[in-house]
């Protein structure tokens, strides 16, 4: 044990360089928790680790530690010097990772995307108003107002981003204060109970089983303690604590409790030595935010797209600006040419249309238990391409069941399911009744008190996790276990020690005819059936011969092959000559038989998979994403749950598999013909990054054991290598840096560590991987539909730019002012663009692959071409045609208006003649020229409705994807006529009879 | 760079000569289909609409007023009376639109009877006679410099022709001095009558010898001595209830406003 620990902590500095390598730029500001104490040296993350590691309170004396803490450990600290301590130390808590700033992040909403570009058209219009201003001070106030209009676009949508922004935030800030710790402190004198984050170095604290460890503490004297270290090492084994120190290293040595482990069962009385960031998890912790929090895929798809939108803004209104100060047009009508086609070119409403979908998804998604933290995350997921997830909990259900059971010779399956409701083995042998008894009896685990209401499987035990599952397994099966318990009372006990391996105690029974004791034990496979000289069969006791023995090994060995825990039963009726009902027991002379017993069966325990899982794994399969496990288990358990749940597929093989079938050694085995591979830690620890990557594309099926949490963020990184998207799941605080790094970080709800959280994306209320699968769907539909909304809000651009273009170069009346455009993009276009999300998918986007980061782009030329070069320009064509109507049927054929832009605003021309000979003030024109804008306005707005309807589909025809149904628009139609009827027939009556009590009832 | 030519694939800036040719073939049928789409509906719209009166004249249905000749900067007209370069532009244009004013040119027009709308049926339309002498003083017949010579220039105030408009009443053309007692203004004809057999006008096409009826304002100052003389002169349309003269937006909508600066 304590080796492998060892191991994963070399293994973990490494990690630790790693993460230096990539971040070297701005390491200064990230390793905050590490700087405080050291000057930033050039490899100072490692030496610092290692420092800090090395502390020795460990080592010292309770005598020394009092010494050195000036505290004593019957009285604790006084309250003056825990409150001096508290000042000078801060609060035992760890800093969360440093916020940006609100107003920073409110600012850099201002600046983002788009609002540059408006920036620079509102600066522009207040030039060209001074440059107005300057030469005729009465000049009007048009390109002020226009100026505000664009500052308070940007503003408001700016504004909303960050609301949004900052109200998917506030969902985790929430959570993050669900429960305040507490713990139990001598201080005074007197046990009091404080909050945990006023703990100070010193305190002399008392833990419980089910604590959670409030600082790093030294501990002092101890009961059966075990702790779970797993949030911290992985390791998912119970780890016993003592007050002895065990070893040099600190987190090897049984002396030391950490920061935000769990005690599980025992009681134990430390001192605490760290507190906060500075325990052994505040380093890693604060080591996770020194990892680079990745740009999501979208954001860098949404920055592509303004990128290509600003480019094409920027030089169409500079080509524009030079050829209309060539035309000789005055540099402040060229400016205002260029607002013009800045303001037509910039989709204003479309940063908010995007905000808005992915808020709506979010909250769908959240609906499914995927809660997510950051809204571009909800894309992410959608280009996920590898999953690397964790094991226990995510893929399993995380407590230990009963799979199967071994007796009469024969394998049972036992349900593993979440309800194990459907126990379909044969229970009527005579060897199960027994083996049902040693089950029950043998058995430490208890309910907690107060749980008749729970279903069996969800109610609390106190016990360890296989007890837990017998415990739970025989109360399913059996029937009130407690009471059982009761009616065969139990007489002496000797509980499960690593020494013994093996669990023993003896009972009345009940029985009333039998006076004999019931000795039961159970333990270590092996060691039960050296212990055994029968076995029983069908209920019989039969010599255990080498037949017998020999089935036994097989069944071992399959089901440890299995991955499964296996316990072995036996049982011995005392003989009530030799132990009289009165006999006394002494479990530490051992006044009673152990060996000679009967042997009754093996039962093997595992943490079996969630049953929504394998779907889910195939589902990700079919949908082109590759599944990677990452656990700290062992390789034999990795690879059967892999098995079990499809990450490994039926028929794919590794090596060690091949090698197996053809009998041969594993060198010799052609690397190309295993599909599947499982790697472990100590491997993977061997390897160059060129191997992994090789590993990584040359494998489908990979599944890496016995990984330290800092491995995974090498393997997240060799997988970003090969260009995938990648997701993590993961739930310690050591998860954190692989959380951070990879592409979308998923924590899970239930088990997740706070660290773990707040480094996350998402966060997985119910800890159950088919909701990542459910979350791949929403992501990749809102990509699809973020393209259709994208498309559709680009069209209109080339419809609002043309006119600006032939504005100038052949001198049209204005056919759509800006203000007329901003109308449009940020009014009758933001909700049909919002309602493209809502589109369903076109075919199964389950069944195709993800999307290459590099070549499927959000938005890409062709779509960029066909919005802008096909249907933008067939609705800018049609929009002319109904600018031209209007002005030829009020009197200005086209041909008389083509140069006529010059006399048509000069205001001091007001006989202007037209095509009939008819003669036209300034304001009459201008009266018309508003006309225009309309007819142009309806013109873009009516063909936007076939662009809303053919946008709703890429591939399928739109009768296939289904539009609401055109009869039902026909349905209120009479009674949209009998309105019309009816108040033409009012009015009618008031105008014929005016004065009457119609006209007074009716007249409003 | 192998984007510019790629020689293995033959690639130029991304495309294949085939590709390339495609592409081209594409856009010139799609643009010469998207051209000749809209050369079909424009002039499929402009088949519905009638060669002499336009379909709509719902957005002049009152005509504005302007003067003639239009002086360079805004309205106005300021000239040296001893330096006949000054005003040269002026009497040029007033010359050349006086033109098909002659009796030469009204030869063919008839004198149509006063006071009453000259309606006609068609198909032939014919124009009303406006005597040039009509404009007394400023007719140029007499003075050739249109007073411009002697400090007291005519201004030509008109009415935009607008088709079918039949004023009612007796509208004139009213001409006030908005600055008291530095000149005197004389309208021609006398009161600035505009007469209504000048109306109906049928527009460009059926009414093609149409001559628009014009009141001439003659600015006499009072004190000649002085060097500068200066006048914002606003002149009205008046008597006519169909023909508005106040609207708070349209400052020329039968109404003008101009000045005149003679210096000495």
């Amino acid at each position: 044990m304590t080796k492998k620990t060892l191991e994963i902590y070399s293994v973990e500095l490494s990690g630790t360089k790693d993460i230096q390598q990539t971040d070297k730029g701005n390491g200064k500001e990230k390793y905050r928790g590490l700087k405080n104490c050291f000057e930033p040296r050039k490899n100072h993350y490692k030496e610092e680790l290692r420092k800090e590691v090395d502390l020795d309170d460990h080592k010292l004396s309770i005598k020394e530690l009092e010494k050195k803490y000036d505290t004593n450990i019957i009285t604790g600290l006084s309250s003056t010097q825990a409150a001096e301590l508290l000042a000078r130390n801060g609060p035992n808590a760890l800093t969360p990772p440093k916020e940006t700033p609100e107003i920073i992040k409110f600012l850099k909403q201002m600046v983002g995307g788009f609002s540059i570009l408006l920036w620079i058209g509102a600066i522009l219009c207040w030039i060209a108003y001074g440059i107005q201003y300057s030469m005729n001070t009465s000049s009007s106030l048009d390109n002020v107002y226009l100026g505000c209009v664009l500052a308070l676009v940007v503003i408001l949508t700016g504004i909303f981003a960050y609301y949004q922004e900052a109200k998917s935030t506030n969902i985790m800030a929430t959570f993050n204060k669900m429960i305040p710790q507490q713990a139990l402190v001598i201080r005074d004198s007197e046990k009091m109970t404080i909050p945990a984050e006023e703990l100070v170095v010193g305190d002399i604290v008392e833990i419980r089983g089910g604590d959670r460890i409030p600082a790093d503490i030294r501990l002092l004297s101890v009961q059966g303690c075990k702790v779970d270290n797993s949030s911290l090492t992985g390791e998912s084994e119970p780890q016993p604590r003592s007050s002895e120190f065990t070893h040099d290293s600190p987190l090897e040595t049984k002396n030391i409790g950490f920061y935000s482990t769990t005690c599980l069962e025992g009681t134990a009385t430390g001192m605490v030595i760290n507190t906060g960031d500075r325990t052994i998890i505040g380093q890693i912790a604060s080591l996770a935010s020194g990892v680079g929090n990745e740009k999501t895929p979208i954001a860098i798809e949404i920055q592509h797209f303004v990128h290509i939108v600003a480019g094409v803004a920027v030089s169409i209104g500079i080509l524009f600006f030079i050829i209309a100060v060539s035309l000789k047009y005055q540099v402040l009508d060229s400016i205002i040419f260029l607002i013009g086609i800045i303001v037509a070119n910039v989709p204003e409403g479309l940063l908010a249309t995007v905000t808005v979908t992915l808020s709506l998804t979010a909250k769908r998604m959240a609906k499914k238990n995927c809660l997510v933290k950051n809204l571009e995350a909800v894309e992410t997921l959608g280009s996920t391409s590898i999953i690397c997830s964790d094991k226990t909990g995510t893929l399993t259900q995380n407590r230990m069941t009963v799979a199967h059971l071994w007796f009469d010779n024969q394998i049972f399956i036992a349900d593993t399911s979440e309800d194990h409701s459907n126990q379909v083995f044969d229970q009527s042998s005579g060897t199960w009744a027994s083996l049902s008894k040693i089950i029950t009896l043998c058995n430490r685990a208890e309910f907690s008190p107060g749980q008749e209401s729970v279903p069996i499987m969800k109610r609390v035990v106190v016990g360890d996790a296989s007890e837990t599952a017998l415990l739970k397994f025989s109360e399913v099966i059996l029937g009130d276990v407690m009471e059982i318990r009761k009616r065969n009372h139990k007489v002496a006990e000797i509980p499960f020690n690593s020494t013994n391996k093996f669990q023993l105690s003896i009972h009345k029974t009940d029985d009333p005819n039998d006076q004999r004791f019931l000795l039961v034990m159970k333990g270590a496979p092996e060691r039960i059936l050296e212990k055994c000289s029968t076995i029983m069969v069908n209920g019989q006791k039969q010599p255990l011969d080498k037949n017998t023995a020999e089935a036994f090994h097989t069944a071992y060995m399959e089901l440890g092959g299995l991955g499964e825990r296996v316990l072995g039963f036996c049982h011995l009726y005392l003989p009530a000559d030799e132990f009289p009902e009165t006999y006394t027991f002494d479990v530490d002379t051992m006044n009673f038989p152990t060996s000679n017993l009967c042997f009754v069966g093996l039962l093997s325990m595992i943490d079996p998979p969630r049953s929504t899982v394998p779907d889910a794994v195939t589902k990700c399969r079919s949908a082109g994403i590759k599944v990677i496990m990452v656990t700290g288990d062992h390789p034999i358990t990795a690879k059967a749950i892999a098995k079990s749940v499809g990450i490994i597929s039926a028929n794919s093989e590794t090596v060690e598999d091949i090698a197996k079938r053809l009998h041969i050694a594993v060198e010799q085995v052609n690397k190309r013909d295993a599909k599947a591979a499982v790697v472990t830690g100590m491997e993977l620890k061997d390897m160059s990054p060129e191997q992994l990557d090789e590993l990584l594309t040359n494998y489908s099926e990979i599944v890496f054991a016995r990984t330290s949490p800092q491995q995974k963020l090498i393997i997240v990184e060799g997988c970003q290598r090969q260009n995938a998207v990648v997701a993590v799941t993961g739930d310690g605080v050591n998860d954190s840096p692989a959380l951070k790094k990879a592409d979308i970080g998923i924590a899970m709800g239930i088990a997740g560590s706070d660290a773990a959280k707040n480094a996350a994306d998402m966060i997985l209320l119910d800890d159950n991987f088919a909701s990542i699968v459910t979350g791949v769907e929403e992501g990749r539909l809102i990509f699809d539909n973020l393209k259709k909304t994208i498309a559709y809000t680009l069209t209109k651009n080339i419809a609002e730019l043309c006119p600006f273009l032939i504005y100038i170069i052949v001198g049209l009346p204005l056919p759509i002012g800006t203000i007329t455009i901003l109308f449009i993009d940020l009014g009758t276009d933001i909700i049909p663009s919002i309602a493209l999300a809502y589109e369903k998918a076109e075919s199964d986007i389950m069944n195709r692959k993800p999307r290459h980061k590099k070549k499927d782009r959000l938005v890409n030329q062709q779509l960029a071409i066909y919005s802008y070069l096909h249907i933008g320009l067939m609705q800018a064509v049609g929009a002319f045609v109904a600018y031209f109507t209007v002005y030829a049927q009020e009197g200005f054929k086209p041909s008389i208006l083509i140069n006529i832009r010059v006399e048509w605003e000069d205001s001091n021309v007001n006989d202007l003649e037209d095509s009939y000979g008819q003669q036209w003030t300034w304001y009459q024109r201008k009266y018309l020229e508003w006309m225009g804008y309309t007819a142009f306005f309806v013109g873009i707005m009516v063909q936007q409705i076939a662009d809303l309807i053919i946008r709703k589909t890429r591939r399928n025809s739109i009768f296939q994807q289904g539009l609401f149904r055109p009869q039902y628009w026909f349905v209120a139609v009479p009674f949209a006529i009998l309105i019309w009827v009816y108040d033409e027939v009012r009015k009618l009556f008031i105008r014929l009879y005016p004065g009457s009590w119609w006209d007074k009832n009716m007249y409003y | 760079k192998l984007f510019i030519y790629n020689p293995t694939t033959g690639e130029f800036l991304g495309r294949t000569a085939k590709s390339w040719g495609l592409i081209l073939l594409f856009y010139l049928v799609f643009y010469g289909f998207l051209a000749a789409l809209f050369s079909f509906t424009m002039w499929a719209m402009l088949q519905t609409l009638n060669d002499e009166v336009p379909k709509y004249r719902d957005q002049i249905p009152s005509p504005g007023l302007m003067v003639f000749p239009k002086p360079l900067t805004a309205l106005e007209y300021s000239f040296t009376v001893s330096d006949p370069e000054s005003y040269q532009g002026y009497i040029e244009d007033l010359r050349k639109f006086l033109k098909p004013y002659n009796l030469e040119e009204q030869k063919n027009l008839t004198a149509c009877p006063d006071g009453a709308l000259n309606e006609q049926k068609g198909p032939v339309y014919g124009a009303c006679q406006f005597p040039l002498t009509l404009l007394q003083e400023c007719s140029g017949v007499d003075d050739p410099e249109f007073g411009y010579s002697k400090g007291n220039p005519c201004v030509l105030v008109k009415m935009n022709r607008i088709i079918g408009l039949k004023p009612q009443g007796e509208p004139r053309i009213e001409c006030t001095s908005k600055s008291e007692n530095t000149a005197a203004l004389s309208t021609y004809p006398p009161k600035g009558t505009i007469d209504l057999k000048y109306f109906p006008y049928y527009g460009k096409k059926l009414h093609v010898s149409y001559l628009q009826p014009l009141v001439a304002v003659q600015v006499s100052f009072n004190a000649t001595s002085s060097t500068v003389n200066e006048v914002t002169v606003e002149c009205k349309i008046d008597g006519s209830p169909n023909l508005k003269n106040q609207d708070d937006r349209d400052k020329f909508l039968g109404r003008v406003v101009f000045k005149v600066t003679a210096r000495a």
